[in-house]
């Protein structure tokens, strides 16, 4: 031990705002915030959907109020935030070998989109658009 | 080899954080902001919202998302405490865990109830 061991000076609560590189860390591990309540409310909106019209219209009530609406559009912002920080360690995750070579990590992400893209325009159509 | 739990919350955290990827913005779009928006009114009326998660099949993917979504929420959850901060991890962890089985618990009973 030494006898003035080097003590690194970093705040335990601000650290994530001292480099680039730690505040797009923070601000995808922050998505998890916004997952969670958006889980709620829609936990909430099934719960009342099933005690009748007038719950569900209550529901609705609360999602197109001014505070819903501010959630829902911070929610979609974090939750893009999410969907590209997930994607972007594809190539780190998910090692594909085929024969003597892996298949390449970018054609792997762009997949991952083409999903991503097929999934929105199916619940878009379920949705009654598109 | 020791066993531990560490394997289960975290490929619950992964796979929930790779469904969450790909089906919530557009989630949020048409449950969160088109209300607002006024767009899909037919589709979030209460007659045509009743009949689409009264389907078996609806029922169990919207469980598997929500669950996920839970579990996934509440393993990140746990990291960003310790990230602010927090040293009271196995409390924290608790807490988050208990919360998302909750939340797990009463998807369950929403969606059988419809």
């Amino acid at each position: 031990m030494s006898r003035n061991p080097y003590v690194r000076k970093m705040s335990k609560t601000t650290w994530f705002l001292t480099h680039g590189r730690y505040r797009s860390y923070i601000l995808h591990e922050l998505s998890s915030f916004f997952v969670a309540i958006y889980t709620g409310i829609l936990i909430m909106g099934l719960l009342r959907l099933g005690s009748g019209p007038e719950e569900w219209a209550g529901w609705l009530e609360g999602v197109t109020s001014p505070a819903g609406i501010v959630f829902h559009l911070l929610a979609f912002a974090f939750a893009i935030i999410h969907t590209v920080s997930w994607f972007k360690v594809v190539p780190q995750a998910m090692r594909i070998q085929r024969g003597e070579d892996f298949v390449p990590g970018q054609l792997l992400v762009r997949a991952h989109y083409g999903v991503l893209a097929g999934v929105s325009v199916v619940v878009l159509i379920l949705a009654g658009i598109a | 080899m020791a066993k531990s739990p560490k394997a289960i919350f975290w490929l619950l955290f992964a796979a929930g954080g790779t469904v969450t990827a790909f089906v919530l913005p557009v989630m949020i779009l048409v449950t969160g902001l088109a209300p607002a928006a006024g767009l899909f009114s037919d589709a979030l009326s209460y007659e045509t919202m009743n009949a689409f998660v009264g389907n078996w099949l609806v029922k169990i993917i919207l469980f598997g998302i929500l669950s996920l979504a839970a579990w996934h929420a509440a393993h990140r959850l746990r990291v960003v405490a310790h990230d602010f901060g927090i040293r009271a991890d196995t409390f924290v962890a608790q807490l988050a865990y208990f919360m998302a089985g909750i939340a797990t618990v009463l998807a369950l009973i929403a969606l059988l109830a419809v």
